[in-house]
């Protein structure tokens, strides 16, 4: 029987919306900052009425949603879930205010493409972009990539009973350390310490590379920001292919490696435990997948003879599909280099290798290397049964940050999402090829889209019609949370309308 | 008799290692196989021409004007022409050298940026161009936000995947001509939107002060 929610329910929800909410009006005070620094005062006006709104909303909701009542799984999968739309529908001001964006729709794209790390965009006229804009744009995918959550839990949230529920709901359930706030805190810090690190060499190289010092750092910021999050936004058009520059690339390539891999994994490399990185499921997953697809692609682009010696064929192709299995969303191409040069063998490879994607708990998408780790075992598991005597007991052993027995639970869980995922991203593109796209183009952008991975082959396009966006940030928003948030919000909505 | 097939982690590391190792090999073993278009020679004209943007045939004379789109719809047939291209410079010149890159657009806002205009029109779009350095410093302005670039014509040989610069599509310049300068953009602050935030903040700030009490209250 399903028991339709209570008035202290709907408190709960809305309470923790309102902190969270307040937590984004903080996060623009960022650009708002970089507007007034540069004296773009037009913009820095639209934060001011952003963060009026964000502060707005929030407060009321803390007063008008006042309660003692503790938190409980499911109103922490709701408050995930639901917490994510309203911060896109509030975060999207500034960008709206822009005039940059065809409509708000395109707008909260946007936004809901940044705080999901995804990287595919509306905004029209980049080139023009105050640096305002560009801070918000890559401040939201940094800020995803950490969880909108993390950062409330951080510094708004007092208590940790309830705090951990709305941790896991965002798509995150590893304890590096006892206390979850304490976990928010060291995700905070490993990523800052990379921050000043990676931007400190991506500068120096945007000098070397003849850019201004403060236009260097900017870009070196920002392009640090949307690597580590395996985010994809760049401060130009032309993406990383902007900068012409192998060591840029290699520089990016690291960051978003490393930025693809799950924090406990960080955690313990940080914590002295190096071998962790040869031993865990997910490092041995990633790179099995990233070499296949490596392979397909390769053979892709010989077919078709695109690229005219051997190391513009490697710098091309891996720059792409690490950008794409690792969820970043960087190019050195053209979107519709994809279709116009690379062909559609190619393209397959980077398809699958984006919806495969990187490690759980971490700033990327798809359905992760752990599952795939744990559904190949399982594979193996089954045809060792099938070979050996009846009698025989077949165990098998993954480990990641300790070594466990592979258990059914484990494995049917992993097939759920993986199964999900396969349905979220079926579903994309059968909406695109409900609009004339082409199948092979309408799954790449809608598994892109799905896998939080932001490359595009000329699909996703402020021309696109707007019930497809209304999909795509629809994909975004169930890849990111990992459909169990999604589901807890479902049933929240069904309970209201059918519960007794 | 109970068999006991007892696969550890560590194990199970190496083999995807090993599986790892043979893919890798794999792919250094494909590298003679590529074709010899493939090895530093003519890249082949495996795709269809897409007609709805401009392609070149015999007659196409050396130097013709040619747009963004074209040039990446139709980008093997355009491979080692020579044309002209016209466009606002964006972002700044990276020198190296005697050489810079420069980033020259061709898309509605090289007359007027999105939000000097009002109006919208989709994607920035433009190419990358290789030119002497000499050349890149005689452009006075750069398009960004507070700036409306020069607008430049360009002509050049065009790269669809250039062996000089790791495969990337670009247009090696042999001439730059500055056909317009490019000048400041403002951006007046919108009066009501000052307001709007006032407004705000000052609803922010009373329901700041409502929760403050009840919390004191013990609401």
């Amino acid at each position: 029987m399903l028991v339709r929610p209570r008035l202290n329910d709907a408190k709960i929800i809305g309470l923790y919306t309102g902190k969270i909410i307040i937590g984004v009006g903080l996060l623009m005070l960022l650009p708002l900052a970089t507007a007034l620094v540069f004296g773009d005062w037009r913009a820095a006006v639209d934060f001011l009425v952003g963060i009026g709104a964000c502060f707005a909303f929030g407060l009321a909701m803390e007063v008008l949603c006042r309660t003692r009542r503790d938190m409980s799984w499911s109103h922490g999968l709701v408050v995930a879930s639901f917490s994510w739309l309203v911060a896109m529908a509030l975060g999207a001001i500034p960008h709206w205010l822009s005039g940059h964006f065809g409509s708000y729709l395109d707008a909260m794209f946007d936004v809901m493409s940044g705080y999901t790390t995804t990287g595919m965009f509306l905004l029209q006229d980049l080139d023009h972009v105050s640096h305002g804009v560009n801070m918000w744009r890559h401040l939201l995918t940094f800020a995803g990539g950490q969880g909108i959550i993390v950062i409330a839990l951080t510094f708004l949230f007092r208590g940790t009973a309830g705090a951990y529920k709305v941790y896991v709901g965002e798509g995150k359930d590893e304890r590096l350390l006892p206390n979850v706030i304490q976990t928010a805190r060291a995700i905070w810090l490993v990523s800052l310490t990379y921050l000043v690190v990676g931007t400190l060499a991506l500068w120096a190289t945007a000098l070397w590379l003849g850019q201004g010092p403060v236009r260097g750092f900017l870009h070196a910021l920002w392009i640090f920001m949307a690597a580590w999050s395996t985010g994809g936004f760049a401060p130009q058009s032309y993406n990383t292919m902007y900068y012409h520059s192998l060591v840029y690339e290699v520089i990016s390539v690291v960051i978003f490696v490393i930025g693809s891999f799950n924090f406990a994994l960080h955690w313990a490399v940080w914590t002295g435990d190096k071998s962790e990185i040869r031993r865990n499921i997910e490092v041995m997953s990633f790179t099995v997948t990233l070499t296949i697809t490596l392979l397909v692609s390769t053979v892709g682009l010989m077919q078709l003879n695109v690229y005219p010696d051997v190391m513009a064929l490697f710098r091309k192709m891996f720059y792409q599909v690490a950008s794409g299995h690792t969820t970043t969303g960087f190019m050195t191409i053209y979107s519709r280099t994809f279709v116009r040069q690379w062909g559609t063998l190619a393209m397959l490879g980077v398809t699958v290798a984006m919806a495969i994607g990187a490690s759980a708990c971490s700033t990327a998408g798809g359905f992760k290397g752990i599952r795939m780790g744990l559904i190949f075992k399982a594979l193996m598991q089954d045809v060792r049964r099938m070979i050996s005597p009846e009698s025989a007991r077949v165990t098998e052993k993954w480990h990641h940050i300790t070594t466990r027995v592979l258990d059914d639970s484990a494995v049917r869980a992993a097939m759920l999402i993986v199964i999900s995922y396969v349905g979220l991203y079926s579903f994309g593109a059968l909406v695109g090829v409900y609009y004339g796209y082409d199948a092979v183009q309408a799954l790449f952008d809608a598994v892109s889209a799905g896998s939080n991975t932001g490359l595009s082959c000329g699909v996703a396009s402020p021309a696109m019609p707007a019930p497809m966006k209304v999909v795509y940030i629809f994909e975004m928003w169930a890849g990111r949370l990992e459909f169990m948030s999604l589901f807890a919000l479902g049933g929240y909505l069904i309970a209201m309308v059918r519960g007794r | 008799m109970q068999w006991s097939v007892d696969v550890s982690g560590t194990h199970s590391a190496n083999s995807v290692l090993l599986a790892g190792g043979l893919c890798l090999i794999l792919l250094t073993l494909s590298v003679p196989m590529l074709p010899a278009t493939a090895q530093g020679q003519t890249p082949g004209q495996p795709l269809p021409v897409n007609p709805d943007y401009a392609f070149p045939n015999r007659e196409t004379p050396p130097g013709v004007d040619v747009n963004s789109a074209s040039l990446v719809e139709n980008a093997n047939l355009w491979n080692g022409h020579t044309v002209s291209f016209k466009g606002e410079t964006i972002g700044e010149a990276l020198i190296k050298g005697n050489m810079a890159w420069i980033h020259v657009n061709d898309d509605p806002y090289m007359e007027k940026s999105a939000a000097a205009a009002g109006t919208l029109s989709g994607y920035n779009s433009g190419h990358a161009i290789w030119l002497p350095a000499d050349s890149a410093r005689k452009i006075g302005v750069f398009g960004d936000y507070r700036h409306q670039g020069d607008i430049v014509k360009v002509s050049g040989v065009f790269n669809a995947a250039c062996p000089e610069h790791g495969g990337d599509m670009d247009i090696h310049a042999t001439s730059l001509t500055i056909l317009r300068s490019g000048h400041s953009i403002e951006h007046p602050v919108s009066a009501n939107r000052g307001l709007a935030a006032v407004g705000l903040f000052v609803l922010a700030g009373g329901l700041y002060g409502v929760r403050r009490r009840t919390k004191l209250m013990g609401l």
